[in-house]
């Protein structure tokens, strides 16, 4: 016999225990898998969804006369590859339409604007535009645009026409690279509890076999070729489980993705699923790297740190540490600073948490009857063997908190983000060389007309030092003016302001300014702002900061009427509600007041609609993630927590002994059990609530200047410490069945590491 | 004879009504689906005793279902080395219309028809290919007999002040700018015209252009060419093109050294191929060629990326003296479109020199 088969032969005499190490492996790199599986789903997802409603290029003609089927069949005889987008607008339940030319489109390849592509022309929303054309014939409203690639330069336009962004709906900018940049972040803690798993039951294991390693000691086998063949070992076991796991893992993201896709595909008629190169090698090198990792990579770092060992340096050693890490996350000057905190508060929190738990287990013991004594020492026992386990269940929860919350917040976030931007019913633009003022006039004389106000945007240059206007340190913003200021845009959550600020930005004495550029250039309420608007130079203070997500550029909000003539607007619209009248009339009225047939108006509902249908299925998918995680780590507590409290079946059949019935000893061990997982959710808490302030208040600022609102949620923390619960429960449940298995050997609980009293 | 449309059928009729196209085809509709049968009367179907009318006959045919416009040509370079060049514009037709009768408003998007424009340049063993869509009634692409012109976005052949025909296309990466004078009336098929591609009676109108003087400039990759050499130019118009059953063509237009001009084509089918041709004299004399004056075998199969393809055949006419092979040169000539098939320029050897263009569809 060699000495690897003797190594080997402790699995042939317990081969439970091997397949609770192959079934921790698959199950840990199922869960990184699926995770990761999900994750690149929802990035994909999202950048298709983006590209869905990002914006396009139009063509529209010089002399503000609408584009016709004339102009299309001219522009593509001209070379230029253009597509026909007829928007048909029909009333509920129908709703919009959107008419496009399959035979043009082909020429956009796969970018064609909204996915047009010919089969999906089944009215959801697209169809063959001579149907759609047919609709505007019998009365529907239709808006037709001739859409061309994103890469098309002016100078290639001919002279009657000019390029003008299009839009199907506002584009996302940075918060969807905020919320990627998070999802990636999560990814690097699911690996992170991979570990956990993995490590925690390789240790079992060892603890398991350590009587055949004294035995092979005895026989004069060095410990190092010890080391070496069980680094062999776990490498084939690890090669032989990553498959099934991977396999399982993206089979478990299907199965939870799955019931989306079909919602999403319904959207655009795109399969916003698809993640190409889907390979094993990959995650198949991850998983052995990171068990190999999680399992040997104590043998050359942490012996050379002997001082970890043991209560005392745990905590010499946690506690600065996570004193550190946390002063390190809420100050932190860079983003890779930043994630070194939160790596540091992760190790500490994972040194600490089974240490303090266990100390806390034992209490104010002193002085209390036998079985209590026995009860929490028992329970003290539990926290400090499973040490492993509860930190990656602990770290498990943590996470899906963050993520619950996270994905929550952004969506409100998303929902306030469409709000502000998509606040009136219907958006006009003012066609270039109209008379604003004409458009106003008429909106003033109409009676009935609901909230409407105007909207023109341009560029302003900021000057930080008020007593010199230097044109250096000037630096370049978006001014945005409203008038009147009015319902439509007080009702905008202010991240802080003084009191009255829409009464004082209404009265043109003061201004708000976007978070970006208060963060920037660190602007509070009350402080001034000097800025030039055409000609002059104002100096008005600071009223109120808003929130404005996904932007990367400063903002100053201003009252229409500080805006002097000179001032150059590049962007006019009138934002409305038509209150009692109908929407056809009022564009009737502006387009006879400006003279043009060629109105752009959007009905802003149907885009938010639109916007929010395609986010939600994204977040849907990350959702998917955290139920994955939990149920994984949830299972591995169990198996875990059911091998351990196995070990120590011999010492709960004492109870026996000590004259406990069947019931009461039952009674124990569900206490011990649910006391346990239910201190793993606790502790889990305030790291999740922790980590979701990380990710919404630390890393956003940082990395895109605005901060996501940070919000909690109780009743989710309600739900984890339940199932947690149950966790607990299950394991009592199968507890109660092994004591009533037969009587276990003392011999078996001591090789198994259970001794430890 | 580039007998196309029915790609278009399949294809293009497929894309505006989502439905799915050539995996659904009925085997027995032949390849594309153009031995699909015509439901409904609407559409004219050319048959025996119908005549050909100039110019009207190189403008579009309304009434009819499938029509292309198809032209070769077999150049050189100015340092002598061959390059062949093919441009093809297809007309599908959803609904039949009279041609006096008044034309669907431009407003509507009608879908009464839909067009196709493939180009290709092969030259070294190479082969460049680009295809076109377009709906037709919205003035993006159509054709009219007089001025002679057919477009397809900024593709066009159209006659010029000086009357010579213009062909500008260009593709990704590559165009040509050709200038074609005709030499020569137009030559009718099947004696009058009419053309059959059946023993039953399903079959086109169809008449060539054979003597086509060309020069122009082919760029390919940035560098330019300066081209010159002759051509062969087809009308072709049905609406029942195959007999059901029919799987594919192989289809020859022949430049001889001696003169002489040959169209030749197969029908293959499980029951007996179908075989039919013209010879023209150098005289330009007209000679009909039906199935049992001539033989044509297959001598070499290549391997291709899309199958196995004959590029060597064997042309056998006793009662003109012709015993021949035709080639394909070196390379894959595969028109990868919606409908991919074998389109190359081929050269003559044997009892005749010479050469011309091969196409070859269904395999």
């Amino acid at each position: 016999m060699t000495v690897f088969s003797a190594l080997l032969s402790h699995y042939r005499r317990h081969p439970l225990q091997l397949l609770a190490l192959a079934l921790m492996i698959v199950l840990a790199t199922m869960l990184w898998t699926g995770v990761s599986h999900l994750t690149d789903r929802a990035r994909a997802s999202l950048a298709q969804s983006e590209r869905a409603i990002a914006g396009q290029q139009e063509l529209v003609r010089e002399d503000g006369q609408s584009v016709s089927v004339q102009d299309f069949a001219y522009l593509r005889r001209q070379g230029l590859c253009v597509m026909p987008w007829l928007e048909v607008e029909r009333p509920a339940p129908e709703g919009r339409v959107i008419g496009v030319d399959p035979f043009a489109s082909a020429c956009f390849g796969n970018e064609a604007p909204g996915q047009a592509r010919v089969d999906a022309l089944n009215g959801e929303p697209f169809l063959d535009i001579a149907e759609a054309a047919e609709m505007v014939r019998q009365g529907s409203d239709g808006q037709l645009s001739l859409l061309v690639p994103v890469d098309v330069e002016a100078n290639a336009v001919p002279a009657a026409f000019r390029l003008k962004d299009f839009s199907m709906g506002p584009a996302t900018g940075e918060l969807g690279e905020s919320f990627l940049l998070n999802l990636d972040a999560l990814g690097v803690l699911v690996l992170l509890i991979t570990a956990l798993l993995v490590r925690s039951v390789y240790q079992l294991g060892l603890v398991q076999r350590r009587e055949s390693f004294a035995l092979l000691r005895r026989f004069g086998v060095p410990a190092a070729r010890v080391q070496v063949l069980l680094l062999i070992e776990m490498v084939a076991l690890t090669s032989v489980c990553v498959i099934p796991g991977i396999w399982l893992g993206r089979l478990l993201a299907e199965i939870l993705g799955g019931g989306f896709g079909q919602v999403l595909e319904s959207l655009f008629d795109a399969p916003l699923y698809a993640v190409a190169g889907d390979g094993f090698v990959l995650p198949a090198l991850v998983m052995v790297s990171v068990v190999l990792l999680a399992c040997f990579a104590d043998k050359r770092l942490l012996l050379r740190l002997p001082w970890l060992s043991g209560r005392q340096s745990v905590l010499w050693f946690g506690v600065p540490v996570l004193g550190l890490g946390l002063a390190m996350v809420a100050w932190p000057f860079i983003l890779g600073w930043l994630y070194v905190g939160i790596a540091l508060v992760f190790v500490a929190v994972g040194l600490l948490t089974p240490r303090v738990l266990s100390h806390v287990a034992q209490w104010g013991v002193e002085g209390a009857g036998a079985i209590t004594l026995w009860q929490r020492r028992e329970l003290a026992v539990l926290f400090r063997r499973l040490a492993l386990p509860v930190v990656a269940l602990q770290f498990a929860v943590a996470m899906v908190l963050a993520v619950q919350a996270l994905v929550t917040t952004f969506e409100d976030a998303f929902e306030q983000w469409l709000a502000q931007r998509l606040e009136a019913e219907f958006y006009v633009e003012v066609p270039a060389q109209s008379a604003v003022e004409d458009g106003v006039r008429y909106l003033e004389s109409l009676s009935g007309l609901g909230d409407w106000h105007l909207v023109q945007r341009g560029t302003t240059r900021v000057v930080p030092e008020m007593a010199g206007d230097d044109a250096a340190t000037s630096v370049e913003v978006d001014l945005f003016s409203i008038s009147p200021i009015g319902p439509l845009v007080t009702g905008w959550t202010l991240l802080d302001a003084t009191p009255d600020a829409w009464e004082k930005l209404a009265a043109g004495q003061g201004v708000m300014v976007n978070e970006q550029l208060a963060r920037r250039q660190e602007y509070q309420p009350g402080d001034p702002i000097g800025f030039a608007l055409g000609e002059q130079t104002l100096a008005l203070p600071v009223v109120g900061v808003y929130a404005d997500y996904g932007r990367p550029e400063g903002e100053i909000l201003v009252a229409g009427q500080i805006l002097p003539d000179t001032f150059n607007t590049r962007f006019q619209s009138l934002s409305l509600n038509p209150g009692t009248l109908a929407m056809a009339e009022i564009e009737q009225g502006l387009a006879t007041v400006w003279n043009t047939d060629q109105l752009t108006v959007r009905d802003n509902s149907s885009i938010r609609s639109l916007a929010s249908e395609v986010f939600d299925q994204t977040f849907l998918i990350t959702r998917a993630i955290t139920v994955l995680t939990l149920v994984l780590a949830g299972t591995s507590l169990l198996v875990m927590g059911w091998v351990f409290f196995t070990t120590r079946a011999w010492y709960y059949r004492l109870l026996f002994v000590w004259g406990l019935s069947r019931r009461e000893v039952a009674g124990q061990l569900r206490w011990l059990a649910m006391f346990l997982t239910g201190a793993v959710a606790v502790a889990a808490l305030p790291l999740g609530v922790w980590l979701t302030w990380t990710l919404v208040s630390r890393i956003n600022p940082l990395a895109f200047g605005w901060s996501l609102p940070m919000a909690v949620y109780p009743g989710f923390w309600l739900e984890m410490l339940v199932l947690c619960l149950a966790i607990g429960l299950a394991i009592a449940v199968l507890m109660r069945r092994q004591l009533g298995a037969g009587v276990a050997a003392p011999a078996v609980a001591n090789v198994s590491g259970g001794g430890e009293r | 004879m580039t007998c196309f449309s029915q790609p278009l059928r399949w294809g293009l009729t497929a894309l505006v009504l989502g439905l799915t196209a050539c995996s659904e085809t009925p085997e027995s509709a032949g390849f594309a689906g153009l031995g699909e049968q015509v439901r409904g009367e609407t559409f004219a179907q050319p048959a025996r005793g119908d005549r050909l009318r100039f110019p009207e006959d190189f403008g579009p045919h309304p009434r009819h279902r499938i029509e292309w416009w198809y032209l070769t040509a077999n150049l050189t370079t100015e340092q002598g080395e061959p390059l062949g060049l093919q441009w093809t514009q297809f007309r599908q037709a959803l609904e039949a219309r009279d041609p006096g009768g008044p034309e669907p408003e431009p407003g509507t998007w009608p879908l009464d028809a839909a067009w196709m424009a493939h180009a290709a340049v092969s030259f070294q063993g190479q082969h460049w290919f680009s295809e076109k869509l377009a709906r037709g009634g919205i003035g993006q692409a159509g054709a009219t007999a007089e001025p002679f012109e057919v477009w397809l976005d900024d593709w066009h052949m159209r006659v010029e002040d000086d009357g010579r025909w213009r062909l500008q296309v260009s593709g990704e990466g590559w165009s040509y700018d050709l200038r074609v004078t005709i030499e020569g009336e137009p030559v009718a098929h099947g004696g009058d015209g009419f053309s059959p591609k059946s023993a039953s009676g399903e079959g086109s109108m169809y008449f060539s252009l054979v003597d086509l003087a060309i020069e122009g400039e082919v760029t390919l990759g940035g560098q330019t060419f300066e081209v010159s050499g002759q051509g062969w130019f087809d009308r072709e118009w049905s609406s029942q093109f195959l007999k059901a059953g029919q799987q594919g063509w192989d289809w020859f237009a022949l430049h001889l050294e001696s003169g002489d001009k040959l169209m030749m084509f197969r029908l293959r089918e499980a029951g007996g191929d179908f075989l039919s041709g013209t010879w023209v004299t150098p005289e330009r004399e007209v000679i009909p060629l039906g199935a049992d004056t001539m033989t044509l075998e297959v001598v070499e199969q290549r391997d291709t990326a899309d199958g196995n393809v004959p590029v060597q055949w064997h042309i056998h006419i006793p009662g003109r003296q012709a015993d021949f092979d035709v080639s394909a040169p070196q390379g894959q000539y595969w028109n990868d479109g919606l409908f991919p098939y074998w389109e190359s320029p081929v050269s003559v050897t044997g009892s005749h020199q010479g050469e011309g263009y091969m196409e070859l569809t269904g395999y």
